[in-house]
């Protein structure tokens, strides 16, 4: 072509996304893993740890032994699951639905799971307490089952299923209040339960969520570049040579997926997938999906680290790490929309 | 040459399109006219596969939204603007199908940078999409499109939003396409920009095609009147050129 002769400009485009960053992230999360199973109201030394894990001579032994490998370990794990889990799909949601404050619960999968909790936690007679994560799953899934069902046009219109998702979860929030009051005395469980907690994190826990979040993870990072095409029309996508329709089911259902894996393992946890997808995009000024993999990592490592502040701030007892999460989540929440105002103007 | 035959496209119980045949040469601007609610976007959309139709559009009895291996580029009327993105980010989209997904080869930096320079957005890179001006988006997405090195560019009033020096920039820019043989197919509401543009003029109304020929064939036939309801006159200029002026009064 005539006009698109090169003439060599190359230093002048930044790259789109620099892996460096990745790199940086996972090495992050790493030192931060590491932080948070050494601390505790037994503090274990760093060299011991690396050693144990990597089943090298002079590891810990005996209750010390006990503490990383049955505790503090697997709930580091599913901390940096949970949190990985609901701050990529907290950026797929936002891309998918055009919406900057589009968070993982959006489509009714909160209050799903929630609901779902409640009728483990209240169903009398039978003992369904072990059974909760499996209720949780299936509310949230079926919740968002709904969603899709009622919004009809399935995916051709964002909003309307946008918007079916918020009817459901109020829908299922009113059930689940309804069944609380009848069963007073599983208001505290279930507002416990609300907050999210990581303290039931044992190996089986982590083996079964790790599969399903995984493979969440795995399809989202997969299609995660050619999600940038969904930040445009999809006259525009389509040009490009993606099918925006399938993208979009592909990205929802595996978000999905991950999202309702994270909140049966470890309650509700707020804010992660709003904060972290904002927090990268923030400091690296780019919105592109590439950063996907970043976004996870990223958000393993914020989780990891608010379990650490539930678990020793007010130690012996615990915080709920939702707490944590929101404390940190909401200011930054309201510095993000202010932000956003400001370059609106 | 792409073969538009019986094409219909119905949505809900209106019909949007009805029986479209025409023919789009290759290398030509073809540019679709008539009034709002025509189907002129219907028809680009059709073309892109967005618009489930019947009947074919098809280049050598492929459709063309199946051909996976033909590059169509679409200039939107109302693009969605990307929060936080940068003119750069914007533009290298348009590679993302010859590069692959989350590539960018080194001829595709250098392509863009040149791009933008020929489009007058170099030194605007780093900015946001969407702290760009009416003209100057106009102008990123004749870039992007320009960037994916197409063999087919739709164009959806790609002047509609720009005021009269801008509208003669971009339709430059597109005619600079059309000497390196790319297909055009546009839409447009001025029939005066679109005859001074296009080889092709088609004119539309209702969804149907009323008059498909030559611009100069086109603007000189009694039936354009009959597309816009008798509301315009067409005059010619001493230099020959037509211009057409909408009518205040509708008496005659």
């Amino acid at each position: 072509m005539k006009i698109l002769k090169s003439k060599g400009h190359e230093s002048v485009l930044a790259p789109i996304w620099n892996w460096k960053i990745t790199a940086f992230a996972a090495a992050l999360l790493f030192f931060v893993g590491i932080l948070a199973i050494s601390f505790g109201p037994v503090s274990l030394g760093f060299t011991e740890i690396i050693k144990t894990l990597f089943g090298l001579p002079g590891g810990l032994t005996g209750q010390d032994r006990t503490l990383l490998i049955d505790l503090r370990l697997p709930r580091a794990l599913l901390a940096a699951l949970v949190g990985a889990a609901l701050a990529t799909s907290g950026a797929v949601y936002q891309t998918v639905f055009r919406n900057p404050l589009a968070d993982p619960y959006l489509l009714g999968a909160a209050a799903g799971a929630g609901l779902g909790a409640t009728i483990a936690l209240t169903s009398a007679g039978a003992n369904l307490y072990s059974l909760l994560p499996i209720f949780a799953f299936f509310g949230a899934i079926l919740a968002v089952l709904v969603s899709f069902f009622i919004s009809g046009k399935f995916f051709a219109e964002p909003n309307s299923l946008l918007l079916s998702g918020i009817a459901v979860g109020s829908f299922a929030t009113a059930v689940q209040t309804y069944l609380q009051q009848r069963n007073s005395s599983s208001l505290r469980p279930v507002y416990s339960w609300i907050l999210g907690e990581l303290t039931v994190a044992n190996w089986q826990v982590v083996t079964w969520s790790s599969i399903y979040i995984l493979i969440a993870l795995i399809i989202l990072i997969t299609v995660s570049k050619q999600l940038d095409g969904l930040m445009l029309t999809d006259e525009e996508a389509y040009s490009l040579g993606i099918n925006p329709n399938k993208l979009r089911v592909i990205a929802v259902v595996a978000a999905t997926l991950a999202t309702a894996t994270a909140v049966s393992a470890s309650g509700l946890i707020g804010f992660v997938g709003i904060v972290v997808p904002h927090l990268v995009r923030g400091i690296t000024h780019r919105v592109t999906n590439r950063g996907l993999l970043t976004i996870a990592l990223v958000g393993a490592s914020f989780l990891v680290l608010a379990d650490l502040g539930a678990r020793t701030l007010l130690s012996p007892a615990e915080l709920p790490i939702g707490v944590i999460t929101a404390f940190v989540g909401a200011p930054f929440f309201l510095v993000v929309l202010r932000k956003k105002r400001l370059v609106n103007q | 040459m792409i073969k538009i035959e019986d094409l219909n496209v119905r949505i809900g119980q209106r019909n949007i399109l009805t029986n479209i045949n025409i023919e789009i040469e290759d290398g030509k601007w073809t540019c679709l006219v008539g009034p709002n609610g025509a189907g002129k976007t219907t028809l680009l959309k059709s073309l892109l596969g967005s618009q489930a139709y019947s009947g074919s559009i098809a280049d050598s009895g492929v459709e063309v939204f199946k051909n996976h291996d033909r590059n169509v580029a679409f200039v939107p009327q109302h693009p969605q603007i990307p929060i936080g993105m940068s003119v750069s980010e914007y533009v290298m989209l348009g590679r993302s199908k010859r590069d692959g997904w989350g590539n960018e080869s080194n001829k595709s930096r250098n392509l863009v940078a040149d791009i933008l320079q020929v489009t007058g957005l170099f030194g605007m890179q780093s900015q946001f999409v969407s702290q760009l001006s009416g003209g100057e988006m106009q102008r990123a997405l004749i870039a992007r499109a320009l960037v994916q090195e197409p063999t087919l560019i739709l164009l959806d009033e790609p002047t509609s939003a720009l005021d009269l020096h801008h509208q003669i920039a971009v339709l430059n820019n597109i005619e600079l396409l059309k000497e390196s043989g790319v297909t055009i197919i546009s839409t447009m509401h001025d029939i005066t920009l679109a005859a001074m543009y296009a080889e092709k003029i088609v004119v539309m109304h209702q969804g149907k095609v009323l008059l498909n020929g030559t611009s100069d064939f086109v603007i000189h036939s009694p039936e354009l009147k009959t597309a816009f309801e008798n509301r315009i006159n067409v005059f010619t200029l001493d230099s020959g050129r037509p211009v057409i002026v909408a009518k205040k009064d509708l008496s005659n």
